[in-house]
């Protein structure tokens, strides 16, 4: 099974985490098509009971979720550092200037 | 307030049950309709309960640092508090002599009447000192084996050498003897009621199953008659059982479970094989696994009908589990810890003078594979616990870092186990989308996190009085 997936939408490290879920059960190849679009070709490692839709329909819904995890991650980033530093790293003192909005 | 109308702050999320289940940093889980991570994100959530219950929980703040941010900070610290207390558990092999002969041995055991193997009074005297070296106001000094009761001298010089040098040391130290309860003699028992030893034996459940992973024909009657010697000496509730799950033991969840009500315990760990030792000649741990977890369900299924009967009956892995879900407490459970239990809480001491940072990779050594070896018991401490091989560990013991764990919701109520990726998998790193214990811890807590949606009244009461 192929599917194109455009990058646009789902960035490099989104596409990797979702595929890296699948890689126990199949086999994975990614190439580029143009600079926006990625092709990827799904094998099966083995007979499986998943059919190709129930395969594309659960990838289309991994990939939304690891974009929301991004969106989550890539806005909490400095908050994170904060609040850690602020329990392990007893001289730091960080505060609501060091989060780059 | 900016146009941004409220802050994210960390969490995950997955789905459960048909609900979506977000989990923050702390531990702490909010279940929702699914959508709710989506209208978050956009911005676009009704100021509802559910939003007073984000932004009380830390999963959103309306201020860019919430307004209690120390009280976060505080909260992260004590689910990380098993840190500062360092390495509080001394395993100490005394022996590889054994006088069972277990279908899944996981310790590389030697028959009993072999020569060597056993650890010398030099070597205890080395541990000993090495032990005090850990800055834990707390220590736990474990014997274990082979079956250390075959050696009591040696376990009665460590003792006496660790209440020495705790004179002055002035440190909380308890004693665990793990033993099959085979031989328990009365010098044993003398030791561990003097000394105020927990006994913590193993148990596989009714006879017929017991038996036929012992390897010996009476084994049953003798661990059932060593559990009852142990009770006299030290008191109830100084002896403990462990059953480990052999391929056979799959098809009896209902009995083992009862077998241990029957004998008067009141907790039970449902284990599952590890993959070192004998255990290795296991020819499925793909289908052991899948097994395992519907066993697992069985199992904890009774232990639910049993306390809604009134039987107090607690399953300790689940425990462990939902005392991280359910408190803001961290467990001292080495196996669930990131960073890992190994060098953080556990050290052995072989009985042959070398250094390893967990149980496990001790086995793995008797296959000559010294890869978690960090030294020998004439190494200093902070070499052993600083050293290269510790840096090296460390470099991937915590899950918050490692690929397929960091973004799952459930790695605050997981850990990191390095010796058990590379043992099953070939690399410290390990590969989460074809790790077995991934796929069953993950099983487990998901299957915990499905009682407490679908069947929340009847499961709390239970699980609040297991980890109150």
């Amino acid at each position: 099974m192929t599917i194109t997936i455009d990058r646009r939408i789902y960035n490099d490290s989104v596409i990797s985490k979702a595929l890296y879920w699948l890689s126990g059960d199949y086999l994975i190849e990614r190439s580029l098509s143009d600079n926006n679009t990625e092709s990827v070709t799904i094998t099966a490692n083995s007979a499986t009971d998943i059919s190709e839709t129930e395969l594309e329909t659960r990838l289309m819904q991994t990939l939304n979720d690891f974009k929301l995890r991004q969106i989550v991650a890539d806005e909490t980033r400095d908050i994170k550092t904060i609040l850690y530093a602020k329990a392990f790293a007893e001289d730091e003192d960080l505060s609501e200037e060091d989060i780059h909005d | 307030m900016t146009d941004k109308e409220y802050y994210l702050l960390p969490f995950d999320f997955t789905e459960i049950s048909g609900k979506e289940v977000l989990v923050n940093e702390l531990g702490d889980m909010i279940i929702s309709p699914k959508g709710t991570v989506q209208k978050i994100v956009d911005r676009s959530l009704p100021k509802d309960d559910l939003y007073k219950s984000l932004v009380a929980n830390f999963f959103i703040s309306e201020q860019i640092v919430p307004p209690l941010a120390e009280i976060y900070a505080e909260r992260l610290r004590e689910k990380k508090r098993f840190l500062e207390s360092w390495t509080g558990l001394h395993i100490f092999v005394l022996t590889l002599r054994c006088n069972q002969n277990c279908v899944y041995c996981q310790a590389s055991s030697q028959n009993e009447e072999s020569n060597g193997c056993t650890m010398s009074k030099e070597t205890m005297e080395k541990s000993v000192e090495l032990m005090f070296r850990s800055p834990s106001d707390s220590i736990t000094m474990e014997f274990q084996g082979g079956e250390p009761s075959l050696v009591p001298d040696i376990f009665e010089y460590g003792i006496q050498l660790a209440e020495e040098i705790n004179k002055t040391e002035q440190k909380e130290i308890h004693y665990v003897l793990c033993t099959n309860s085979i031989h328990l003699t009365d010098r044993m028992l003398d030791i561990c009621e003097k000394y105020g030893v927990v006994i913590s034996t193993s148990l596989d459940g009714p006879a017929f199953l017991h038996n036929a992973n012992r390897g010996k024909k009476d084994s049953y009657e003798r661990v059932v008659a060593g559990i009852e010697r142990g009770r006299q000496a030290v008191g109830n509730e100084k002896v403990s059982a462990l059953m480990t799950t052999s391929v056979e033991g799959l098809n009896y969840p209902i009995e083992i479970v009862d077998e241990y009500v029957k004998l008067g315990f009141h907790a039970m760990f449902l284990r599952a094989l590890n993959p070192y030792g004998l255990a290795t000649h296991n020819d499925n741990w793909s289908e052991y696994t899948d097994r395992f977890i519907d066993f697992y369900k069985k199992a904890f299924e009774h232990i639910l009908e049993l306390n809604k009967k009134g039987t107090y009956f607690v399953e300790e892995f689940a425990a462990i589990v939902l005392r991280k879900m359910l408190t803001p407490y961290c467990t001292g459970f080495v196996d669930l810890q990131s960073p890992a239990g190994v060098i953080n809480s556990v050290l052995i001491y072989n009985y042959d003078g070398g250094v390893y940072c967990s149980d496990e990779s001790r086995m793995l050594a008797e296959f000559n594979d010294y890869t978690f070896r960090l030294g020998s018991v004439d190494d200093k401490y902070e070499d052993l616990v600083f050293g290269k091989k510790a840096k090296e560990i460390a470099n991937v013991w915590a899950n918050e870092a490692l690929a397929g764990c960091s973004d799952c919701a459930l790695k605050q109520y997981c850990g990191a186990d390095p010796v058990r990726n590379y043992s099953t998998q070939g690399d410290m790193y390990g590969n989460r989308a074809t790790s077995l214990l991934c796929r069953k811890n993950k099983a487990i807590i998901e299957y915990l996190i499905s009682l407490i949606i679908e069947r929340h009244d009847e499961v709390m009461p239970i699980f609040r009085s297991w980890v109150s």
